[in-house]
């Protein structure tokens, strides 16, 4: 009778154990429909810019400290969007390759806590538009990723939660490793997919490039 | 070295095509890898010549080798494959030192051409004693 209690009560200690492990990890993981873009897993990266529907999808590869990121985001970017993701010819979707500094990957995991309250497009544009032209110097550390949050009128609550937890590091973590699967050797780097081929493209390259190709798979 | 710091920097594109690009507000960093590489392309052959011709010393060569290379390796290691591959080897202790290098980009350029035209000088001023023609 004696060994028999013991039993059970180990394995009840063990069930109990068992559940409240898995309620406590169950706060800390993003639940996400799988999405796929070619061969690449998009699932954890960002929302899709533009139609969801367009034919062709461009997915970039980036970091927040990046110089080139910078520079295509200003100078190359602006043209794609007006003269394809906002015609419906192409979408966007970003994807982290967090490596330039400590920094990198506390800024991509704040868009995502940005997008946990539907404005992740406005924080990434907010970062690209902050951005300074010094690796970690602290324009991008904890706080003043809380003071762009703050600014943009976020939940700070939620947001601080989000950031402080590190909710999203496993995402750009796996982000980051689907990057390296795809042979990405630098930031900003591109693949251009459509139904039937996916186009590398490397660097902070001119739109004539980007009009090229894309006119080309359309 | 001209047209391979411009492939370093993002100046110049090999894929999918050749393709030049000079985006607004590196300017000032296409000047500056001008002008180092039209400096070594002067102090190096003068000093290849002084040491294979007139058998001189080889320091002034290390001069110009050293602006030549720190000017090089200044822009190199940003976000493209040589920072990515630097970083990706060596961990924190290479992201820590390719963020060096992109921060002090500029200044070590300007650090750079500096030696370069104390060194071009210096070498002038050697060939021109080395050179001359006993009357």
């Amino acid at each position: 009778m004696n060994k028999k209690g013991v039993i059970l009560g180990v394995i009840s200690i063990a069930i109990i154990g068992i559940i409240a492990t898995s309620f406590s990890n169950s706060s800390d993981t993003v639940s996400l429909d799988a999405r796929s873009h070619g061969t690449i897993d998009t699932t954890m990266g960002s929302p899709i810019l533009g139609d969801p529907l367009a034919p062709i999808t461009i997915v970039e590869f980036g970091d927040y400290q990046c110089h080139q990121c910078y520079n295509w985001y200003h100078n190359t970017k602006p043209a794609i969007t007006t003269n394809y993701i906002e015609t419906g010819k192409a979408n966007l979707v970003f994807i982290d390759l967090a490596f330039l500094g400590r920094d990198s990957p506390k800024a991509a995991q704040a868009t995502y806590c940005a997008d946990d309250q539907g404005m992740y497009w406005e924080f990434h544009n907010s970062l690209y538009t902050s951005q300074e032209s010094q690796i970690d110097n602290g324009w991008a550390n904890t706080e003043r990723l809380k003071a762009f949050a703050f600014g943009m009128g976020l939940d700070m609550e939620l947001f601080e939660s989000c950031l402080d937890s590190g909710k999203h590091s496993k995402r750009v973590q796996f982000n980051s490793s689907q990057a390296k699967e795809h042979g990405i050797r630098g930031t900003p780097g591109f693949f251009i997919i459509n139904s039937d081929e996916q186009k590398q493209l490397s660097g902070a390259q001119p739109f004539s490039v980007f009009k090229e190709i894309l006119d080309s798979m359309i | 070295m001209f047209v391979g710091l411009l492939i370093l920097s993002e100046y110049i594109f090999l894929e999918p095509y050749i393709v030049s690009h000079l985006p607004s507000g590196s300017e000032f960093g296409f000047t500056l890898i001008l002008s180092i590489s039209a400096l070594s392309a002067l102090v190096i052959p003068m000093n290849i010549f002084r040491i294979n011709i007139l058998k001189s010393s080889k320091q002034k060569m290390g001069g110009g080798l050293f602006g030549s290379v720190i000017g090089a390796a200044a822009g190199a290691c940003s976000c493209g494959p040589v920072g990515f591959a630097v970083i990706s080897t060596f961990g924190s202790v290479g992201a820590t030192a390719t963020a060096f290098l992109t921060n002090y980009e500029t200044p070590i350029r300007i650090i750079s051409i500096v030696i370069l035209v104390v060194t071009l000088f210096t070498t002038l001023k050697s060939l021109k004693i080395e050179c001359k023609i006993n009357s």
